[in-house]
């Protein structure tokens, strides 16, 4: 492993036709972020299980980022709500855990948001550098 | 758990070799759990790849692929068909972006950048060997279609329904067909009357053996849902029983009616509303007369019951102001030495309906600008209107008019039974009231209730064309349906564990699309989901109390295992060569520029500026080193590195 | 019939987003389509908007999917830079006479890497960016193009070749030549949009004079995320505005164009209202909010048209926001002499009936739609009959609206007047509606 791979580790959830489109003009406008930035596209960012959030810290990522869709939804105008409604009973069980709340993050990003989407994780990695490592509050499985 | 699984990483020319190290994970994939064969391929969409990728599918018996190369949303379908066309189940390749989403993103960090490419093939592996064989199921669907409402925009999609071959049912609640065109009168801009329009209509729909329609027949219980439909009509207190595939909605609108004193509404019979205006100019000839009176002086009061920013209509009905200038041409057409007084907002002639007003304006009609705060007061005086008004568009001052006839433009609202027809087919309603589209642009006459489409006024304010409009679309949908004969839903849809389901409801609330219904199974009640409109889209699977959902394609196994396969620690060796594309820490070359860019770069030197600063150092106008520095921007030779001092221009370095 | 044979259901004409709506829903019917577009791109005038009205919807978030649909749909053949030489019709049935101009770039091979691109040292303006900014001579039109290829500007290519030497997979060919094409198609959609008004047929405006009087769609540009600038400014001197103004009406209800009659295109006395400007401006007003919190913003407007579904709501809430709204008509613009590139409007200001003059440092003119009725000069035995602004004539406005003077040419969008990006989404699918109930009763008979 490369030692300056000390950046936090964050998982973004996309949506297949709106954010996660967002996150390729990034990389084809050539804007750089983070390369510990992994993404899971799914059709609609209502779908996410809190129990996968919580996967991922236990697999050591120290933050995740749910990149919605917004109003632009195409399959529910409550998509927002539904979305915020699984980020608030995941930091519950965050809490549980002693992970911080914060670890966790949402934001609508458009198909062309890239600036947006490098700004965002740029942000997000700051914070989560100042919260320090998952390890800091739980044991990691690998 | 696949067993057989064949991966292929994509050089993509250079796009993603020239960063990410996609030999040496060509071979540390094939080390991994249930890879039997992995390689690195110039380009992966090449024809020459592709027929490679089939041949090895055959040959090796491989049981899933994993293709990485660039975005999902390039080349899922030239892969999906490659496995199709080795005997493979499309959904057992997995496709992993390692372009966009990796060398591109990280091309500043190749070493990071080939890391995290371990993370996401591995990942990609990892779910794969979770994927199922995932089969569509083909539904049958009917050729056949209810209209709802036999207005103008009811009649002409019935038309064209039957002219591309569906059997029609159109049901008409009234005993005539027809609806508010039928008695428009003369209709703008063509100039036709609205009753011929109509009959034309229905001797075309009488030539056609395909239609039946009924009128005085109401609609009733409703089940079943895109393909098969059932639908109860009660016809004249006879029940109809029909099975049809989709359904249009054509119930058009009511006209807003004004309230008691409105605009002196129902104080005097000399203010009446447009349509009974019109009547009242279609019946007259010779001369206007009402109640044995001559009308010489007429004021129009337009958005009466719309544009109301602080009551119920926010909404403008858009086609009012071309009816009501519309009309007052014809009163001129029709009869000498009558005034006309035009009390609006807003004119909203939009389009080619513009010449109706400059030549209303040609015609001497007057046009008086009020605001929604101050508008006019019509007062009863000795049985005579007499309105007080502030212009607008003279100083606010206040002018006083006594006229023959007011005449309240009125807007459209939703038809008074429209809460009945939305609780029955389950459509939405909007905030303005009217039937809510899914999206005003990608789907603008469908309902979140597949195989139910919405058409003409009842949508929203239309105009005759509009509504004809709106309604053909709505046939043009649904005759994709029937023309197939059938639905072949993507087989990425949402499913019960029977054995942990205990039916709370909760996935049902959320379902946007009605997909979610009980069922007994085992003795208990559980939640059983409809494949023909459920759309995958998983909201039901989080509110689950007891994870019962899974989305096929995205299940926990599936996804768990991605995230896993990114948290594996990658052992990757340092690459040997190092391409010159990668950062060098030396600014890119201008040899073979534009002279100016040379310029440009070599009076920016090391500093930090801004464009007119620039165009100052090389001598040039503010505007040309705008352009230029703008596309030296975009390709990389300059960057901007924040606002000024006094936030007034950015300041620009060149990019080393 | 496969897609191969030169015989289709239906030729569409124009790959915008009616043409795309058209030739969507006449596949989704299975009938075998050809689009044709002339540019090397499909998207038409949508794929270059920033976001939407009335829900700022982001318009690449919605035209890309359908863009793609439309490429990859198995009953449409798209065609793109190619042209509409003739259509003859005979016996019923549409002969048409296409040429598919070389972009020296195959299709089938190109990659869409971007490396011919950065290597190419031509230096040529960006017709996507409204020249804004400027682009290679070989490069790829726009980021969201579909296909998506480089193409080369032959006329400006300086033929270094470099271009050559860095494409991997050897896409690039100097040698392509015009190809010719000969198909039959049993319907015909037009969906070939319309002119935006080009503002220079203004003079007392300034549009080419004075940099910092841009038209709507270079604005629109400016607010896109894929935008020329990295932000809003303004192109005399890249400076942050904050003080802009809206002159709605340019080229619309307007019959005062010099020399209406000798132009030919993008300008023309306009009488009638574009129907989109009001909304557009309004939507940009918006969005700049956002972007230039400290910006003021004033459109200065004869009538505020905001008559869709949706859209008084969405005025009632720009004018919430602090837009300021100014009924008045633009007399005349010109540009401060103090070397600021500011600029000065005078304006009779109709609620005080007196002359006013305001300052702006960047004024966006509302442009209008203007017809662009070319292709029906490529009917050459039968006429698609026009209206007297260009537009394609509809042969039944309130009945029949797709349909036009020649049985079996159907019209979408924008080509038969000006329309918003609903209402030719819907007139899109009220054209295949009619087409498609045409091509059943040919076979039918």
């Amino acid at each position: 492993m490369s030692a300056e791979n000390a950046a936090p580790k964050i998982l973004v959830f996309s949506t297949d036709i709106i954010s996660d489109p967002g996150i390729d003009q990034a990389g084809l406008l050539k804007l750089h972020y983070s390369p510990s930035v992994y993404t899971i596209s799914l059709p609609c960012s209502s779908g996410i299980k809190p129990r996968w959030i919580m996967r991922a810290f236990e697999k050591g990522f120290d933050g995740v980022f749910i990149a919605a869709d917004g109003h632009e939804c195409s399959y529910s105008p409550k998509c927002s709500e539904y979305t915020n409604k699984i980020i608030e009973q995941t930091q519950e069980m965050m809490r549980e855990k002693n992970i911080n709340p914060k670890r966790i993050r949402m934001a609508a990003l458009c198909s062309v948001c890239a600036e947006s989407f490098v700004s965002h994780m740029g942000n997000f990695s700051k914070i989560l550098a100042e919260l320090g490592s998952i390890q800091s509050e739980i044991s990691v499985s690998q | 758990m696949k067993q057989r699984i064949g991966v292929y990483i994509c050089h993509c020319g250079g796009n993603i070799s020239d960063y990410v190290d996609v030999q040496q994970l060509g071979k540390l994939m094939a080390k991994e759990d249930g890879v039997v064969i992995s390689k690195d391929v110039m380009f992966a969409c090449s024809d020459s790849t592709q027929k490679e990728i089939e041949q090895d599918i055959k040959e090796k018996q491989l049981d899933a692929i994993v293709v990485a190369s660039c975005s999902p949303k390039l080349h899922t379908h030239t892969f999906r068909g490659v496995a199709i066309r080795a005997g493979l189940n499309p959904y057992n390749y997995t496709q992993v972006n390692v372009r966009e989403q990796c060398s591109w993103a990280h091309s500043d960090r190749p070493m990071d950048a080939t890391i995290k490419a371990y993370g996401l093939i591995r990942a990609g592996i990892n779910r794969v060997a979770h994927s199922e064989a995932l089969e569509s199921i083909e539904i049958e669907a009917q050729k056949a279609v209810a209209v709802i409402g036999a207005g103008i925009a009811g009649l002409r999609a019935a038309l064209d329904l039957a002219r591309m071959g569906n059997q029609v049912y159109l049901i008409e609640k009234e005993d005539k067909v027809g609806g508010r065109v039928l008695t428009a009168g003369k209709l703008f801009s063509s100039g036709e009357n609205g009753k011929d329009v109509i009959e034309q209509l229905v001797r075309q729909i009488k030539q056609m053996t395909n239609i039946q329609l009924f009128t005085n027949a109401t609609l009733g219980k409703v089940s079943g849902s895109v393909g098969n439909y059932y639908m109860d009509v009660n016809v004249n207190g006879e029940l109809l029983k029909l099975h049809v595939g989709s359904v249009l909605v054509t119930t058009g609108f009511d006209f807003y009616s004004p309230g008691e004193g409105e605009y002196g509404f129902n104080m005097s019979d000399r203010v009446m509303s447009l349509q009974d205006f019109n009547m009242l100019v279609e019946g007259s000839n010779g001369q206007l007369m009402h109640n044995g009176q001559p009308v010489k002086t007429i004021a129009y009061i337009y958005c009466v019951g719309n544009r109301q920013s602080k009551g119920e209509n926010k909404y403008c009905s858009r086609q009012c102001c071309t009816a009501a200038i519309h009309s007052s041409l014809n009163v001129h057409e029709k009869f000498k030495g009558v005034k006309a007084f035009h009390l609006y907002r807003d004119i909203r002639t939009y389009g080619k309906h513009e010449l109706l007003y400059e030549e209303s304006s040609r015609k001497g009609d007057i046009y008086i600008r009020f605001d929604e705060k101050e508008p006019p007061v019509v007062e009863i005086k000795n049985g005579k209107p007499f309105i007080t008004v502030k212009d607008y568009l003279t100083s606010k001052k206040e002018l006083t008019l006594d006229a023959d006839l007011v005449v309240l433009v009125t807007g459209m609202v939703p038809r008074s039974d429209s809460t009945q027809i939305s609780e029955l087919l389950k459509i939405p309603i909007g905030n303005d009231k009217f039937f809510n589209e899914v999206h005003p642009k990608l789907k603008p006459v469908e309902t979140v209730i597949k195989g139910i489409y919405i058409g003409g006024a009842c949508q929203g304010p239309k105009n005759i064309s509009e509504s004809v409009q709106s309604a053909l679309s709505g046939a043009a949908k649904i005759n994709s349906i029937s023309r197939k004969g059938s639905i072949k839903p993507e087989p990425i849809v949402a499913r019960v564990d029977a054995d942990i389901c205990a039916w709370c409801n909760k996935c049902a609330e959320v379902c946007e699309f009605d997909a979610v219904k009980p069922i007994e199974s085992s003795g208990k009640m559980i939640a059983e989901i409809n494949i023909s409109t459920c759309t995958g889209c998983g909201i039901c699977a989080p509110v689950c109390p007891v994870n019962a959902i899974e989305i096929a394609y995205f299940t926990d196994n599936e996804i768990e295992s991605m995230i896993d396969g990114f948290a594996e620690p990658a052992d990757i060796a340092p690459r040997e060569e190092v391409k010159e594309t990668a950062s060098t820490g030396q600014s890119k070359s201008l040899a073979g520029y534009p002279k100016i860019w040379r310029t440009i770069a070599g009076a920016m030197d090391d500093k930090t500026l801004t464009i007119p600063e620039i165009a100052g150092l090389v001598n040039i106008s503010n505007h040309e080193a705008t352009w230029n520095v703008m596309t030296m921007n975009r390709y990389g030779f300059i960057e901007a590195v924040g606002l000024n001092d006094d936030e007034t221009h950015y300041n620009y370095k060149l990019k080393r | 019939m496969s897609l191969d044979s030169t015989t289709y259901d239906a030729l569409v004409i124009g790959g915008g987003i009616a043409g795309q709506e058209s030739a969507l829903n006449l596949a989704e019917m299975n009938y075998k389509v050809l689009l044709v577009e002339k540019d090397v791109s499909i998207g038409g005038k949508m794929i270059q908007l920033s976001k939407v009205f009335p829900t700022l919807d982001c318009a690449a978030c919605i035209t890309t999917p359908k863009m793609s649909e439309t490429a990859r749909h198995p009953n449409i053949r798209l065609l793109t830079n190619t042209d509409v030489n003739e259509i003859v019709k005979d016996n019923g049935l549409f002969h048409i006479n296409l040429t598919v101009r070389p972009t020296y770039v195959h299709a089938d091979l190109c990659t869409g890497c971007q490396l011919c691109e950065e290597v190419c040292p031509k230096v040529i303006e960006d017709k996507y960016n409204s020249n804004m900014v400027g682009q290679k001579a070989i490069s790829i039109a726009f980021s969201l193009a579909n296909p998506k290829m480089a193409a080369i500007d032959i006329e400006q290519c300086i033929k270094c070749k470099k271009c050559v030497k860095v494409c991997a997979p050897n896409a690039i060919d100097f040698d392509m030549q015009p190809q010719n094409l000969r198909v039959e198609a049993k319907s015909v959609v037009i969906a070939t949009g319309f002119n935006l008004f080009d503002a220079k047929h203004k003079p007392q405006y300034g549009f080419g004079q004075y940099p910092n009087v841009i038209n709507a769609m270079q604005m629109d540009r400016l607010i896109a995320p894929t935008r020329p600038y990295n932000s809003v400014l303004r192109p005399s001197d890249g400076k942050v505005p904050d003080n802009i103004a809206y002159v709605l009406c340019a080229g619309s209800r307007d019959s005062s164009i010099e020399n209406a009659e000798a132009c030919t295109n993008g300008c023309a006395n306009n009488p009638i209202c574009s129907q989109i400007c009001c909304m557009y401006s309004i939507k940009q007003a918006q969005l700049l909010m956002g972007a230039l919190p400290m910006a003021d913003i004033t459109i200065y407007y004869m009538d505020i048209r905001a008559f869709g579904k949706g859209y008084e709501e969405f005025y009632m809430q720009a004018k919430g926001m602090g837009v300021n709204f100014v009924k008045g008509k633009i007399a005349k613009i010109t540009e401060k002499n103090d070397g600021s590139a500011d600029l000065v409007l005078r304006y009779e200001d109709v609620t005080t009936g007196k002359l006013k003059e305001v300052k702006h440092d960047l004024v966006v003119l509302s442009v209008g739609v203007l017809s662009d009725s070319s292709i029906t000069q490529t009917f050459t035995n039968q006429k698609v009959e026009i209206d007297n602004l260009g537009f394609i004539q509809s042969a039944h406005e309130l009945v029949s609206p797709a349909k036009t003077s020649i049985e079996g040419v159907f019209v979408a969008g924008a080509a038969s007047g000006p329309k918003d990006i609903p209402d030719s989404i819907l007139s899109a699918g009220a054209a295949a509606s009619e087409a498609a109930g045409y091509i059943n009763n040919l076979s039918a008979n």
